[in-house]
């Protein structure tokens, strides 16, 4: 990266989390700010500019979501949350506040940075109005409303292509079954959680190489929908993606 | 005879009264018959015969009533003038007397021995329920058991609906779960009054009248021994006038005696307290393990997280040894959650249940993120998959259905050797899927088979050889169950694989056609 570092704030009531965190972010050319409390994190993300925030679920002072949520009330700035396996309801909650996605503890340094990546990533696309995303051998590109895979257009009906559009706007980032729906049915159909499913099952058949075993279109069982990108590459699936 | 006499006993007595005045006529009709074939003319004698039915039959007042009309009717009928109640012959009159002497002491004496036979009788009757309920007790096998003999029994005495409460706090969770028992607010209310009196004797002995208009009398079992918990007594609407409803205190408490008294001949005071006692050691136990994984699994994180930031570290990147110690803190840390997680499944199967947070789910996208999360433990092995295209939605918590796989392919990956091939298929059949993981490792015997499902199970020929809890598949089994389904295993024996066979119901999901897609 040659762009000036990226700063991560990181809210973690656990002095040993944020230590390992701290000197893995250092190590991959991050500044790191700290916060050992929620109230502190919050103060400490108005003091200076931030570029991504990571949220522990459980603190001391108040929970992670009002942290999210109050970060939320005026700024963009890219979230990403601890939480402990099991707690889907929880997620599902906090990315619908506005976090942007989720690692479950106990995680890898190197799971988070893919997460943080991507997030990044996504915020300086947006910023820069990036019209295309690429997802291994599958392109969507959002001005012309076009996917082509491995070069050759794909027919979509507009369902289906509504449905990649929202989340080729979440690239690499993980998008609620709930918020899908919505964007996709309207708020009207936001429990009918089998339109999705089906849905889903038709596009894989379209976009994925292999679509008994997904690698684009990825599923987050109990949560949501992710389109796979780059950082996922290295958890084994053979993806490839560049953004652009 | 009290001087209070309720509707229903009113309606008895006149119901006696009038079949008494019936005898009395036929008896009438029938001397008259005498008197005019054969020429008989003393017959006052034969209306002692109403007067013996009417005192075994319907009581003392009944007889007093058949010797009354005996009088009045041989007085009218048969004694000169004939046709009038008076009588010219002093010597019948002197009959007439006798007779009511007579009568009256047979009325006294066959409605003794009525109410006597009634009295044993209805002995009996006790004594029999008392005896059988003793052998219910004797038999019980823990707390709720002993509990709900108690209710059976007073409900067969009493022949009321009763409710037995443990506790006042038990009262409200019963009144909430028991929709059938449906118990009003003042009646949970007086139990909890009773239970902090000190001597757990009511203060009024009244019943409670709910909002309905019935009214309830609450007791304690037994007011020396808390253990045996709350009774409370249906009593019905009081319209019927109050003695009823004082016959029945007296009788309801009268039987809770009798109860309390064979309760405590037979040591249940004890063995409720023992129950208890063991019950909550389990509670105990199951809150320890609990919270003890919990706390265990944020240093876990920190371990983890350090040794995967170390194994990227450039001082160590020339270090092989090294790295592959760092690597080794990592896995065994990873080995180590699982457990953890595992005891945390476990602890929420038996403390607080599974809540399946249910939603339409794609049963290949489960299988996929199962083997997902299994990929390293399943590196060794060759895996087959047979899923049909066309399979239909489950209506499931997706999360649970996935722990419980990786619970089953963890299994096969730990009892089949490396490089045999895992066999995954999946089929819909009869409004069911069923999900099939083969592998071809250790297989089970007879003895085996029907004990994999229990909690701490372990093979005794693999537990040797294989680490592990015993709690994968219990785990996957409750799992599996709260979404509905079931779990099978099927082995052709020891050494010749198994066969773990998921079963999950399928619902139709209705999509609407506008729906579908041809709308933007």
């Amino acid at each position: 990266m040659s762009e000036p570092s990226p700063i991560v704030l990181i809210v973690d009531d656990e002095i040993q989390i944020r230590r390992f965190l701290r000197t893995g972010f250092e190590l991959n050319g991050f500044v790191v700010h700290e916060a050992g409390t929620g109230t502190e994190g919050i103060r400490a993300a108005t003091l200076r500019p931030i570029d991504i925030v990571i949220v522990d679920l459980g603190l001391p002072d108040m929970d992670g979501s009002d942290v999210v949520e109050r970060i939320r009330s005026w700024s963009t700035v890219p979230i990403i949350v601890l939480s402990v396996r099991s707690a889907e309801a929880q997620k599902v909650r906090l990315l619908e506040m506005g976090a942007d996605d989720y690692v479950v503890k106990p995680f890898g340094i190197a799971e988070l940075l893919a997460r943080v990546r991507v997030a990044l990533r996504r915020q300086s696309r947006a910023a820069s109005g990036e019209p295309s995303v690429t997802v291994g051998p599958l392109t969507i590109d959002l001005a012309s409303r076009t996917v082509t895979l491995n070069g050759q257009r794909l027919t979509l009906t507009p369902k289906e292509y509504r449905l990649l559009q929202v989340l080729a706007q979440h690239a690499g980032n993980v998008v609620t079954h709930q918020h899908l729906l919505k964007e996709v049915w309207g708020s009207i159909h936001m429990q009918d959680t089998h339109y999705l499913r089906i849905f889903v099952r038709k596009l894989r058949q379209k976009i994925e190489p292999a679509p008994d075993s997904p690698k684009i279109l990825v599923t987050e069982l109990g949560v949501g929908y992710r389109l796979a990108h780059t950082a996922d590459a290295e958890n084994g699936a053979a993806v490839t993606a560049t953004v652009g | 005879m009290p001087f209070t006499i309720s509707l229903h006993r009113l309606r008895q007595e006149m119901r006696g009264l009038l079949l008494t005045l019936c005898l009395v006529g036929i008896v009438t009709a029938g001397i008259f018959t005498f008197v005019w074939s054969v020429g008989l003319t003393r017959g006052t004698v034969v209306y002692l015969v109403p007067v013996l039915i009417a005192a075994m039959r319907w009581g003392l007042i009944a007889a007093l009533f058949a010797s009354a009309c005996g009088v009045l009717a041989s007085a009218f009928f048969f004694f000169p003038p004939l046709y009038s109640l008076e009588i010219r012959d002093p010597q019948e009159v002197i009959n007439l007397l006798l007779y009511i002497v007579v009568a009256v002491v047979v009325s006294q004496l066959a409605s003794r021995l009525k109410n006597e036979l009634e009295k044993s009788h209805k002995r009996e009757i006790d004594l029999r329920d008392l005896y059988a309920f003793s052998r219910r007790i004797a038999v019980a096998f823990d707390v709720s058991d002993i509990q709900s003999a108690i209710e059976d029994h007073l409900t067969a005495v009493i022949q009321r609906k009763v409710v037995l409460f443990a506790t006042a706090r038990d009262a409200a969770g019963n009144a909430r779960r028991r929709a059938d028992a449906a118990v009003p607010p003042q009646v949970l209310a007086e139990i909890e009054k009773l239970e902090k009196a000190d001597d757990r004797r009511p203060s009024t002995g009244d019943p409670v009248v709910a909002d309905d208009g019935e009214a309830w009398l609450v007791r304690a079992v037994s007011p020396k021994n808390p253990e045996f918990g709350f009774v409370a007594v249906n009593l019905g609407r009081p319209s019927h006038g109050h003695s009823d409803a004082d016959d029945l205190r007296v009788r309801v408490d009268a039987v809770l005696a009798d109860a309390t008294a064979t309760l405590d001949r037979l040591g249940i005071a004890q063995a409720i307290n023992e129950a208890r006692m063991r019950a909550e050691t389990d509670q105990l136990r199951e809150a320890l393990i609990g919270s003890v994984s919990h706390e265990l699994r944020t240093p876990l994180a920190s371990i983890m997280g350090a040794a995967t930031v170390l194994s990227t570290a450039p001082a160590l990147a020339g270090e092989p040894k090294l790295q592959a110690l760092v690597q080794d803190v990592r896995s065994e840390a990873e080995r180590l959650n699982n457990d953890i997680e595992n005891l945390i499944d476990a602890t929420r199967i038996s403390s607080d249940g599974v809540k399946p947070r249910m939603e339409w789910a794609d049963p290949s996208d489960i299988l996929d993120s199962a083997l997902d999360r299994c990929r390293k433990k399943l590196s060794r092995h060759t895996l087959s998959l047979n899923l049909p295209k066309d399979l239909p939605l489950v209506h499931v918590d997706p999360v649970l259905v996935k722990q419980a796989l990786v619970q089953v392919f963890d299994n096969a990956a730990k009892y089949s050797p490396p490089g045999s091939t895992i066999m995954v298929a999946a089929r819909a059949r009869d409004g069911r899927i069923v999900l099939n993981v083969s592998d071809q490792g250790a297989g089970l015997s007879e003895s085996e088979l029907p004990h994999i499902w229990d909690r701490f199970a372990r093979g005794e020929r693999t537990a040797s050889l294989t680490s592990g809890s015993g709690l994968g598949l219990w785990i996957a089994n409750a799992f599996i169950a709260a979404n509905g389904g079931k779990m099978d295993a099927i082995s052709d024996g020891p050494g010749r694989g198994t066969t773990i066979a998921i079963e999950l119901p399928v619902a139709q999901a209705t999509v609407h056609p506008m729906e579908s897609d041809q709308d933007e």
